[in-house]
């Protein structure tokens, strides 16, 4: 009798309110994750079609579907789209799922911060989409925004500005919910260097979007009171300097870069170690090469902009400081290997997804490296090159590890597995088109095609047509990924708590021993943390 | 976390502490706090020497903001609740950040009663006797909030009981 009350006591504690309104007043993490996760996943559909437009308006040479100044419009917007709204909500709305079950915390350390910092975020990308409708079109300037160009923007100035400091102020307070969750409320047992990857991984990302989201914020307040109230901070006619404005952007723009790779890195790191049946070689090496990469992130910006013009002294720090990333990144990229080495290896989802990260980030690793050299940049700058570079380190890096996750915690949050024939169809398509939409990129760049142009030379047609096949394929076949998310969120053979199999020797993380789903509530008791 | 000692004589009775999981002490929140305005400010003085200003204002508000976040999830450290339970009385001293307040029952005639948790709120321990009644448990998670229920119960019984504290179990 007693066991049958204490029954219905929980059950009657999983209660939710049902309905729009659980989702527009929810402070639990999970909702809060979920509604970051679908949001992500609609801009990344958004700003991949504007993508496509880019790749169809490629295809062949000449003007075909858009004139040069949507073509602009699109460069600026599928890039701001796909940053901002895709994979850094991605990565938050990762963080804000997992994090609390990791760590073993009953929820977010303040719980209404993190409902706001999310209408917050969805309100900023209605405000910066709406710019395509407003005369003079959306900004056109590259996401760099850099002066003087982006001051010719028309109405859109203004409401872009104001959409990058709600983002800002969004992406700020998710940090500090992030730090302060992870700082003060670990269950007891859970010291830091306990911790899985994936939650360090991102206190170290929330100290980057710390540091630097001031200075982005600081930067277009500057824009805007150059534009609006006559000051001269980029200005040279009243003393002031434009290329002041490229240093403040590289100097956010830079880290950003690893504010979108570090999640990943955590990902990665999780992923392989459970599908290897091994603990992670060198975990603390891990955090510490962490940690160096986020410091370094902020002594290398300016080799960004090398062809600006700098002393001899200023080429030389820059491309050595950037050099010196690849250290911890090898040791990273080392331990994966390691912890594959001898491992009882299975080929599931995200093991794949996650194995493809190690071999096509590294790919983007490896021509960032070549860009580092300050006379052998002078030749790529502005070109494709570049292009093919941060792709290879945004979508087969970031935006593959956020797949990874996706296919690695799906049964965890819908209760079902997921269809694993369909999931490996989507792998192996994602990897066969990204690597036929970038690389060809590579050697249109090293042939000299240079960045951001609606039309080009007929010389690079043959590439850019292949590249435009890729595109198309790959945007094709993320419609098979949100079939598959769609497809276990309503149903299918149901997951048990460990969801894969975690050897008895290397015991599963705090998520793994809870139900699958994971109850609304997930600790309503402090877990024992071994 | 719920920590409970059993006192030295049978007067000075049971005491139940009820206290928060908070893993940064004040002290470390301190220096946490001022690691982070250190690198903050030093990124914006930086600017600020090379006249872009605009960037100070916005890391002052940032800091603002997590030095406010980090006391808001601190604050719960500073509310904590004993519960008293002697042969003829039970008190509660709560302490929060309004100060210490101390509420007594005649053991014999109270009882903890468990509201069921509603919706969004949570269920609610109180302890009521002659139509007075005080809440307990409140920062407790709901595990806990009923474990400690059935452990007031052992411990205080119903209305018109009073069973032997050192019969209760882990008396």
């Amino acid at each position: 009798m007693a066991h049958h009350e204490h029954a219905a006591e929980h059950a009657h504690h999983d209660e939710k309110p049902a309905g729009i309104m659980r989702w527009l007043t929810t402070t639990n993490h999970k909702d809060i994750g979920t509604m970051y996760l679908v949001f992500s996943l609609a801009m990344f559909l958004i700003g991949g079609l504007m993508a496509l437009v880019i790749r169809a308006e490629l295809f062949q040479p000449g003007l075909q579907f858009v004139d040069p100044g949507f073509f602009n419009q699109m460069t600026t917007m599928h890039a701001l789209v796909m940053v901002f709204g895709a994979v850094m909500p991605a990565t938050v709305g990762l963080a804000n799922w997992m994090i609390p079950m990791q760590i073993g915390a009953p929820d977010m350390a303040l719980p209404r911060m993190n409902l706001f910092s999310f209408w917050l975020l969805f309100f900023a990308f209605m405000l910066l989409l709406s710019t395509l409708f407003l005369p003079g079109g959306a900004p056109a300037a590259g996401w760099t925004l850099y002066p003087p160009l982006v001051l010719q923007t028309g109405d859109a100035f203004p409401v872009a500005v104001f959409a990058v400091h709600l983002m800002g102020a969004s992406s700020i307070m998710g940090s500090i919910n992030v730090i302060v969750t992870i700082m003060n409320m670990r269950a007891p047992g859970m010291t830091l260097l306990k911790m899985p990857l994936f939650s360090w991984s991102w206190l170290i990302t929330a100290y980057l979007l710390i540091a630097v989201m001031p200075v982005l914020a600081g930067g277009v307040t500057m824009l805007l009171t150059d534009h609006f109230f006559a000051t001269s901070f980029f200005n040279p006619a009243g003393g002031g300097d434009p290329v002041l404005f490229q240093h403040i952007f590289w100097f956010f723009g830079h880290p950003e870069v690893y504010i979108m790779i570090l999640p990943a890195f955590g990902i990665v790191s999780e992923i392989v170690q459970t599908f290897s049946r091994k603990p992670i070689f060198g975990y603390e090496a891990m955090v510490y090469a962490i940690a160096s990469i986020a410091f370094l992130s902020f002594i290398v910006w300016a080799h960004h902009m090398f062809t600006v013009g700098m002393p001899l002294a200023g080429q030389m720090f820059f491309t050595l400081s950037t050099m010196l990333i690849a250290i911890p990144t090898g040791v990273k990229v080392f331990n994966w290997t390691a912890t594959l080495w001898r491992g009882s290896i299975s080929f599931e989802p995200p093991m794949l997804f996650a194995i493809a990260f190690l071999f096509l980030f590294t790919i983007g690793g490896f021509s960032g490296l070549m860009l580092a050299i300050a006379p052998a940049d002078f030749q790529y700058h502005d070109t494709y090159f570049v292009v093919a570079h941060f792709h290879y380190v945004l979508v087969p890096g970031a935006v593959f590890a956020i797949m990874a996750a996706v296919y690695y915690w799906l049964p965890k949050w819908t209760g079902h597995m997921y269809d694993m024939k369909l999931a490996n169809i989507h792998f192996w398509m994602s990897t066969i088109f990204v690597n036929v939409l970038f690389f060809p990129q590579h050697f249109l760049g090293l042939a000299g095609m240079p960045r951001r142009i609606p039309d080009y030379a007929t010389q690079f047609s043959d590439w850019n047509m292949v590249s435009s096949i890729g595109a198309f394929g790959f945007g094709l076949s993320q419609l098979l990924f949100v079939y598959i998310i769609l497809k276990a969120a309503k149903g299918g053979a149901k997951a048990t708590a460990g969801v894969w199999e975690h050897p008895a020797d290397f015991p599963a993380g705090l998520e793994w021993t809870v139900p699958s789903p994971a109850p609304y509530h997930t600790f309503e008791t402090a877990p024992e943390v071994k | 976390m719920v920590d409970e000692t059993a006192g030295a004589g049978a007067r000075r009775g049971l005491a139940i502490e009820l206290i928060p999981n908070c893993s940064l002490t004040p002290r470390q929140a301190l220096g946490f706090f001022a690691s982070l305005c250190v690198v903050s400010f030093a990124i914006a003085g930086f600017f600020v020497a090379r006249g872009l200003w605009p960037v100070l204002p916005f890391a002052g508000l940032e800091m603002a903001v997590l030095g406010w976040a980090l006391y808001a999830s601190l604050r719960r450290r500073r509310c904590t609740q004993t519960i008293t339970v002697t042969d003829e009385a039970i008190e509660v001293v709560t302490r929060d950040a309004r100060g210490a307040r101390t509420e007594s029952f005649p053991r014999h005639w109270a009882r903890a009663r468990l509201v069921r948790a509603r919706g969004w709120h949570p269920s609610r321990l109180v302890i009521e006797s002659h139509g007075r009644s005080c809440e307990i448990g409140g920062l407790l998670t709901e595990e806990e909030r009923r474990g400690l229920h059935s452990r007031l119960r052992h411990v205080i019984g119903g209305v018109n009981e009073s069973p032997a504290l050192h019969a209760a179990p882990g008396a």
